[in-house]
């Protein structure tokens, strides 16, 4: 990967971080799945797609627009303080690069699904551990909310994150796949 | 006589209502079609025709007017909004952006097994489509999506268009960005799906070339409301409504108008490109 | 109405600028933002009933002096407002416990209200309402081009050690200039999908995969349009040489006179003044 922030680099954060503000917005952030929140969100997976991309200085920058984002339109208490959804967010496309890059030799697919998740609950679990840090809830409440809303977002996570990176990456390998109507 | 299989009676649309912003996109549009016709909607930017379009498969409900399509009403709460989904098929504008599956054969069988419908009529149904567009099923059904041209993309969303089997289907721009040849492939097909078919096509354009080939009437729309409405010679051959309402026309017809102006007696209404040149040759030939 | 369902666009207020000609509108955005970050850091740090009673009160004040009605603040608050009341009653009555020290009131199992965790309780909900008032009044009074450019302007002096300023506000800009773009284009493909039989949110709530991958024939376009975006724009830079890192001259250039130094200086003295206030 080249250094530093080339155009693509600077072009696709903006994108990236387009989405992540207008999921946040618009109900399209929010997968209806039983988690405790009563949705799943998809928020975090543009910071993650960046960090795969581009590498994790993207991925650390559409995480801040993300907090900032999440931040500037919380009408939760908890997101009202921009150490709970600004710090955090930083590291999802961090740890989803980091994941990708330390197991992309064994498999891409295999790769793509981890940074999914290992991105998924980083956001859960560093939002959740300021949370308590900061005095909004206690440890075993957060613990709860991590199993049962950050295991399924996690889980969301994986097939969206593979589903668009593989078509930007355009995986598919020609010939090599049948689609559900042959055979 | 059979009931129009589109009726539309005096429906109005207002955007944003009740803000500053509001605006009336549709003011008391009715309009009639008939099973297997083939009809054009024209007018300028911001006349109301998307918004009229989106309204005959129940995108939107009528604020007030009636619309019925195939014997639903789409004003009525308990219509299967489902079934007529299935039964008018709207392909928007650059459909091509739509698709999403990594291979052909996936992406158009999307629709019919959402449908529920069984793998085999599934399959069936695919091939059917596929031909229809040109698309070689055994050959593409395995292809992947992102290595097509932006032609075959847009074949391979209508297809997953057809593939719902629909009885009306609704086309905005049909060829808008494609070139030339790809654009005439396209409007021979969407003329056998009418004829051979039986698929009452409507379509909306800005293009005059494609409404002189394909229509057999034509709407025209200005300002939200219907300005006129005839079969393309009408509206073609009469110079006064092609000012006042700002249209276009094809470009036979402009030369047909210029050498009228000249003092050549020619008949403006041909509006064919095989009709202007006759005409022109005759001249040539007095 | 069911063509409320696809209208997207209507929800993006972004950058929510109210225009009126007060001092605060017309600030050096530099000074605005400097000062904005102080007062949010002080109410953050300040956890006194006095304290907060007298930020809450400048806040409120923010709003006449701006020229901007309270009631833009007070619809950013309304919908936090059960919200407020259950993280309030979580609180009571399970902080007790953490929130040592002080009298205490009442104590049932593990039920322990004190003054302190009353405190904790209300200090909370006071905080929360001035973070919204104060960033109501700074996006309000300000537009996002000058907020960018502030944001750019202040974090400059990071250039020295290689923080790529420039770069990040770019990434800014172009995120927001999308948003509206994307919005359109989504609420485009929401219809195309739905009319070929899509449908996002049925199917049993147990079935995470299921429901997950019926979202995807929105969400992958949507990436796929903004890839396609991206392209055109890189290739649009790089034809007109856009180098990152090259030495950049600035178009719009601001200079600040006493008024911004004095906003300045009010906030730092408001802001010391919240922290010292022992109750």
């Amino acid at each position: 990967m080249e250094k530093g922030l080339t155009v693509r680099r600077i072009v696709i954060a903006g994108v990236l971080g387009a989405i992540a503000i207008l999921l946040g917005v618009t109900r399209l952030g929010y997968i209806p799945v039983p988690t405790a929140a009563g949705n799943a969100t998809i928020m975090h997976i543009p910071a993650v797609i960046g960090g795969i991309m581009e590498g994790w200085g993207v991925g650390m920058i559409i995480g801040l627009i993300f907090g900032v984002s999440s931040f500037l339109n919380a009408t939760v208490p908890l997101f009202k303080d921009p150490l709970v959804a600004i710090l955090p967010r930083l590291f999802i496309g961090v740890t989803a690069y980091f994941t990708y890059v330390g197991l992309k030799n064994i498999n891409e697919y295999f790769a793509i699904g981890a940074a999914g998740f290992i991105g998924a609950m980083t956001n859960t679990i560093l939002v959740l551990g300021m949370a308590v840090i900061r005095g909004y809830m206690t440890f075993g409440v957060a613990a709860t909310v991590a199993l049962t809303s950050g295991l399924p977002e996690a889980i969301v996570s994986v097939i969206v994150t593979l589903a668009v990176v593989a078509a930007w990456k355009n995986l598919v390998k020609a010939g090599k796949q049948k689609s559900k109507i042959s055979g | 006589m059979t009931s129009p299989i589109v009726d539309v009676t005096d429906l109005s649309h207002v955007y944003m209502q009740g803000t500053p912003l509001a605006h009336q996109a549709l003011d008391r549009v009715s309009i009639q079609v008939e099973r297997g016709e083939c009809i054009a909607i024209i007018g300028h930017t911001g006349s109301g025709k998307s918004t009229l379009i989106q309204h005959l498969n129940g995108l939107m409900r009528p604020q007030s007017g009636k619309v019925i399509v195939n014997g639903l009403d789409v004003s009525d709460p308990k219509v299967d909004i489902r079934l007529l989904r299935r039964q008018v098929g709207l392909v928007f504008q650059n459909p091509e952006d739509q698709l999403f599956e990594k291979l052909v054969g996936d992406d158009i069988a999307y629709g019919p097994f959402k449908m529920g419908l069984p793998i085999a009529e599934v399959k069936e149904r695919v091939e059917w489509a596929m031909e229809l567009v040109g698309l070689s099923f055994d050959e593409m059904k395995d292809r992947p999506t992102f290595a097509l041209s932006g032609g075959q993309k847009r074949k391979v969303a209508l297809a997953g268009v057809l593939a719902l089997r629909p009885h009306v289907l609704v086309l905005d721009e049909p060829t808008a960005g494609l070139d030339p040849r790809s654009r005439n492939e396209l409007l021979q097909r969407i003329r056998r799906l009418n004829v051979e078919e039986g698929l009452t096509v409507i379509f909306v354009s800005h293009n005059m070339e494609e409404v002189a080939r394909l229509a057999q009437r034509v709407y025209v729309m200005a300002n939200g409301q219907i300005a006129c409405e005839g079969t393309p010679r009408h509206i073609f051959g009469n110079s006064s409504l092609l000012q006042e309402h700002h249209i276009g026309t094809p470009e036979a017809v402009d030369i047909l108008y210029q050498l009228r102006e000249q003092g050549y007696a020619v008949d403006t209404g041909s509006f064919l490109p095989e009709e202007a040149a006759a005409e022109i040759l005759n001249l040539i030939k007095r | 109405m069911m063509s409320a369902e696809f209208e997207l666009s209507r929800n993006i207020t972004i950058g929510q600028y109210l225009p009126t000609d007060s001092v605060v509108h017309r600030l050096d955005p530099r000074f605005k933002l400097a000062a904005f970050v102080v007062m949010i850091l002080a109410i953050a740090i300040c956890g006194t009933y006095v304290g907060n009673l007298f930020a809450l009160a400048i806040c409120i004040a923010m709003f006449w002096v701006s020229k901007i009605p309270l009631h833009y603040g007070l619809s950013g608050v309304k919908p936090a407002i059960p919200f407020i009341i259950i993280l309030a009653t979580l609180q009571l009555l399970f902080y007790g416990e953490i929130a040592r020290g002080g009298t205490v009131y009442f104590q049932y199992g593990f039920v322990t209200i004190s003054s302190e965790s009353v405190r904790l309780v209300l200090v909370s909900a006071m905080r929360f309402v001035e973070v919204i008032f104060l960033s109501s009044v700074l996006t309000l009074s300000t537009s996002t081009t000058e907020l960018t450019h502030g944001m750019e302007r202040l974090l400059g002096p990071l250039q020295k050690v290689k923080f790529p300023v420039h770069a990040f506000a770019l990434i800014i800009t172009i995120a927001i200039r999308f948003v509206p773009t994307f919005a359109m284009e989504m609420e485009k493909m929401m219809k195309a999908q739905a009319s070929r039989g899509a449908d996002f949110g049925t199917g049993e709530w147990w079935r995470i995969i299921r429901r997950t991958k019926d979202m995807l024939p929105i969400i992958i376009p949507l990436f796929n349009v903004a890839l396609a975006r991206a392209e055109d724009l890189i290739l649009a830079m790089e034809a007109r040489c856009y180098m990152p890192g090259a030495s950049r001259t600035q178009y719009t250039h601001y200079k600040a006179n006493g008024k911004d130094y004095a906003a300045l200086i009010i906030s730092i003295i408001i802001s010391v003044i919240m922290l010292y206030i022992p109750w």
